[in-house]
């Protein structure tokens, strides 16, 4: 009886499987059901007339059989496939947050030593600390973008709705940023914004949006290039605009920048590290947060990328 | 007189470096390695201000949650949830139980955990 409860109950169906409620088993037995009753009594009204009631009631029980059998072979392997896809997401979720702990563990470590106990250490201590800090860093990006990329197929990005100031962010961003243009001489410009536009938003996922199309544009400039970021209120949204001066993206990378795991051309080329999953995740975050994202692109002379974020 | 913080989390070395960094910042510090303990450490080291892991033995974060807001002594010492689950479900259950925030914890430095146990502190003083 509890089974046939819980059978019955689709909307929990769904949920488990992680597929929206047109596509859980119950519900598509329950169209079987009604498909079947519908063909049997079409097959009733075409056939009465012509055949005799026993003869009838073989077709009907044949044609029952053969729909419910095929359906059934259809409905289960799509059972099966969300289940199989449901165990990918688990796993990768139960993975990153068993590697989260220990990851935490050395980034706190090492941010303990370099407050508390720098006197003791050498500069090139400090300097080995910082590198592993910076390691640390990489690898905690890396398994909170797995994360992000299966709460984002489980349909729960989590994201905060807190008041936050956008323009600190934008500048803490921007100061992470600060070695990797360095190192390739490029110039990050600035126009002035407004310091107290507050935002709703997540403000450890904000920083992901920023840093992904910050970097980016530093990754996929020219040498000695510059990077140009702007920020305007328009419409109760904030439009944080970054402009690059790279060589642009093609008509063939246009499709799929947005899509998960996407590398453009240039990426390779130019030997970008990555994963591809920034835009993707970025598009992501900005969307179930109420804004949107675009771009705009000139090949051979550069890239704009936008977002617009609520205003509090 | 230095405010009393009191950490429940499972894993020893997350406790200890950041029972570490709070002492020696401006904090005096109390330490649970579970549920049950951290609950009995609410009541008896009046604390002001609690952080809790959710994922614990023996009691979980939500039930401890319940029990440090069923009894008059400890029902108004502020929790900072201090978790790696971050699924908004959990999250919300267990704001509504009476938690005043939460941080996941891969995503914030020591200082940044420290100024948030801060504002928080000044905020219910006034």
């Amino acid at each position: 009886m509890n089974r046939i409860k819980n059978d019955l109950n689709i909307k929990r169906q769904a949920k488990e499987l992680g597929v929206s409620v047109w596509q859980a088993p119950s519900f598509l037995f329950l169209m079987l059901g009604a498909i079947i009753i519908i063909i049997m009594t079409a097959v009733f009204f075409f056939a009465r007339n012509e055949t005799s009631a026993d003869y009838l009631i073989v077709i009907e029980s044949f044609v029952a059989v053969i729909i419910l059998s095929v359906g059934n072979v259809i409905i289960t392997n799509m059972e099966k496939l969300a289940q199989v896809n449901k165990m990918k997401s688990e796993f990768v979720s139960i993975v990153s947050h068993q590697l989260k702990t220990p990851l935490t563990g050395i980034g706190w470590d090492i941010e303990l030593i370099i407050s508390n106990y720098k006197d003791g250490l050498s500069e090139k201590q400090i300097e080995i600390l910082k590198k592993i800090e910076h390691s640390n860093a990489v690898m905690t990006r890396m398994v909170n973008d797995l994360l992000d990329v299966a709460r984002i197929e489980q349909g729960d990005l989590s994201l905060r709705k807190d008041k936050i100031n956008f323009k600190e962010i934008v500048q803490r961003v921007i100061e992470k940023n600060r070695e990797l243009s360095g190192h390739s001489g490029i110039e990050i410009v600035v126009s002035n914004f407004r310091s107290d536009l507050e935002v709703s938003g997540d403000e450890k996922k904000m920083e992901v949006v920023l840093d992904n199309l910050i970097s980016n544009a530093i990754k996929y400039n020219k040498e000695g290039g510059k990077v140009f970021i702007t920020v305007k209120e328009k419409n109760g949204k904030v439009i944080f605009c970054v402009k690059d001066e790279g060589i642009g993206i093609s008509d063939e990378e246009r499709n799929g920048l947005f899509e998960k795991f996407f590398r453009g051309d240039s990426a390779s080329k130019k030997s970008v590290g990555g994963t591809g999953l920034g835009l993707y995740i970025a598009k992501n975050i900005v969307e179930q947060g109420g804004g949107k994202i675009w771009y705009k692109t000139v090949e051979g002379k550069g890239s704009e990328f936008c977002f617009s974020v609520p205003v509090v | 007189m230095k405010k009393k913080i009191l950490i429940v989390e499972d894993d020893v070395a997350l406790r200890q470096t950041l029972a570490e960094f709070l002492e020696a910042d401006s904090f005096s510090v109390l330490t649970a390695a579970d549920g049950e303990e951290g609950v009995q450490a609410a009541k008896s080291g009046t604390p002001d201000l609690i952080l809790l892991d959710i994922v614990l033995p023996k009691k979980n974060g939500f039930e401890a949650i319940k029990e440090i807001k069923k009894d008059k002594k400890t029902k108004d010492i502020p929790i900072i949830l201090l978790t790696n689950l971050g699924s908004l479900s959990d999250i919300e259950k267990a704001l509504s139980l009476g938690a005043t925030t939460y941080l996941v914890k891969g995503d914030y430095q020591l200082r940044e955990i420290v100024e948030k146990i801060k504002d928080i502190l000044t905020l219910s003083q006034k």
